[in-house]
């Protein structure tokens, strides 16, 4: 896999490369601004592009920017954000700007190890990785203006989708509910079933089904 | 930045030094100077008999010295102490040129003590008035007071502005500081636990320790969000009011009509206005909608955040009376209005000076 990174954090930056070295991932490219960042993913193409929401020169919101024209230039760029805040305007700007894999991490998961490269994995094949804390601000916002389509779900499916934007596996969602692997693929299908989603191979529909979620959430 | 614009706007203006130095005043005592050398030089030239250039020096000096007390009295505000203030530099710069006429003329009888006299009981009078007039006089009372309140605003307002840029300064230390440490030092601690498989107590020592390290960042972002959240530093008041009104437990509807960046200090203002508004109708609104509008006008910024709850909200409540003192602080006015069955409102203004 071939990944580029735009940190501005030095520290970081080269501990997340030596992490990632490790674990047989190759960092192809580095930047530490928007623009360098623009740069490294015209010229290389990579798998996945981890990207700080705050860079020079601005310091604000410079790599949500960076990263959506990087998505327009480059179409289904996997995107992984890192940040030290939940915000879910960004997470909303980012699944609007096209396809392609989505997460947004806080940036103390890096801390963990393997949980972290399961996501850098995740969305690098185009699937999401949303932070539990994203999750949870987005099924706030959720649970009041009803639009319809999530609506239908029940409590218990609600649980299981925000679990499944957070990217986590079915035998994961089992074990956090505690209920069997079994009640959460029943769970799915519902929940497949109730957005009306197309009959195509699981791992494409648990996709648009957070992507759905998250549409409607933004 | 605005920062900086309206630090400068609030500090004290007005010069340090003792004498203006204008241009025309330069001119006049340069030229002034180079007559009296010239009229020494003819003096000599001549025979050197009488020193009559005394004469011409006297002559010079005395608009030169009225020219300096005028240029130095724009120091004094306009007004009657003005007029004072070059009552007295008149009449030294004269009572100087009466005693030199004496003493370079026959310098018997001191003869220049009357029309001093006249001069010093002419000031006396002058001063006794302006003070009089300063100490009894309602309009310069007023006026004093005015001044008075218009370098306080002035001053309060700068304060306020470097207390916003200071908060928004720590919070960007924080963010590049001790966060990033501990987010570099979970990080490592991560990776030792990885390599601590093998020897499961000190792994779990390890990752103990990096959920400590977790701990400390989530409490350093909570402080961060509590100065002020990022999006309203990153996006603007618009942007966040549009994700509170989002994150808001009912539907909220947003019509905001401002094009550019407000200063933080009003934008902090603002947001925490309309932020515990939309607290307090989701907690008595009774799941009523609500409607924020924020519209400048002129130099002030309007907010209104209404309801159509059952409206008898509590107008003094512990929310809104600290709402109140931070507008006021920054001399706006916040109105609540709460008729029963008639939803409630509240409205803001603040002096965007923009």
């Amino acid at each position: 896999m071939r990944v580029v990174i735009a940190e501005d954090q030095a520290l970081l930056r080269e501990g997340i490369v030596a992490l990632l070295r490790e674990r047989g991932i190759e960092v192809v490219a580095q930047a530490e601004d928007g623009e360098g960042l623009l740069r490294i993913v015209v010229g290389h193409r990579p798998d996945l592009a981890i990207v700080d929401v705050r860079l020079p020169p601005t310091f604000s919101d410079e790599g949500i920017r960076a990263a959506v024209e990087g998505r327009r230039r480059v179409p289904g760029l996997a995107i992984l954000i890192l940040s030290q805040y939940v915000e879910p305007v960004y997470t909303a700007e980012l699944l609007a700007s096209g396809d392609g894999g989505v997460g947004y991490l806080l940036k103390e998961r890096v801390g963990d190890v393997p949980g972290f490269v399961d996501a850098i994995e995740r969305v690098a094949a185009g699937g999401t990785a949303l932070d539990r804390e994203v999750v949870a601000e987005l099924m706030q916002t959720r649970r009041r203006d009803g639009d319809g389509t999530l609506e239908a779900l029940t409590p218990r499916e609600h649980e299981v989708l925000a679990l499944m934007a957070e990217g986590r596996t079915n035998a994961a969602i089992a074990r956090t509910l505690v209920v069997t692997p079994g009640a959460v693929e029943k769970h799915i299908s519902n929940i497949f079933s109730k957005l009306d989603l197309p009959a195509t191979d699981d791992d494409h529909r648990r996709v648009l089904a957070v992507l759905a979620f998250l549409r409607a959430s933004g | 930045m605005q920062m900086t614009a309206a630090v400068d706007e609030g500090a004290p203006k007005g010069p340090s030094r003792a004498i203006e130095w204008s241009p025309a005043l330069a001119l006049h005592a340069g030229l002034s100077a180079l007559l009296g050398l010239v009229v020494i030089v003819i003096w000599a030239a001549t025979g050197a008999g009488y020193f009559w250039p005394a004469w011409v020096w006297l002559g010079v000096g005395l608009p030169v010295a009225i020219h300096a007390v005028a240029q130095a009295s724009r120091r004094v505000r306009a007004g009657r102490r003005r007029g004072l203030f070059v009552h007295a530099g008149v009449t030294a710069a004269l009572a100087v040129f009466l005693v030199a006429i004496w003493a370079l003329s026959t310098s018997g009888y001191f003869w220049p003590i009357w029309p001093l006299a006249v001069l010093a009981v002419a000031l006396g009078a002058d001063a006794l008035v302006v003070g009089l007039w300063e100490r009894l006089s309602p309009r310069a009372r007023e006026q004093a007071l005015t001044e008075r309140v218009d370098v306080l605003t002035r001053t309060r307002r700068g304060a306020l502005d470097v207390q916003a840029a200071e908060l928004r300064r720590i919070e960007r230390d924080l963010h590049d500081g001790a966060q990033a440490r501990l987010v570099a030092l979970s990080m490592q601690l991560g990776r030792a636990e990885e390599r601590l498989a093998d020897q499961p107590d000190a792994a779990e020592l390890v990752r103990r320790a990096r959920e400590e390290a977790g701990a400390a960042i989530a409490e350093l972002r909570d402080l961060a969000r509590g100065i002020a959240p990022p999006v309203l530093a990153d996006r603007g008041l618009v942007a966040a009011v549009e994700a509170l009104g989002r994150r808001a437990p009912m539907p909220v509807r947003v019509d905001a009509r401002i094009d550019h960046r407000l200063p933080p200090v009003v934008e902090t203002a603002a947001y925490f206005v309309v932020a515990e508004s939309l607290t307090n109708v989701a907690k008595h609104g009774g799941g009523a909608g609500a409607l924020v509008s924020l519209s400048i006008h002129g130099d002030r910024l309007g907010i209104e955040v209404s309801d159509d709850g059952p409206g008898r909200a509590n107008t003094e409540g512990g929310g809104l009376t600290g709402l109140r003192n931070r507008v006021e602080a920054l001399d706006g006015k916040l109105e609540v209005a709460s008729p029963a069955g008639g939803g409630t409102t509240i409205q803001a203004e603040l002096p965007c000076g923009s």
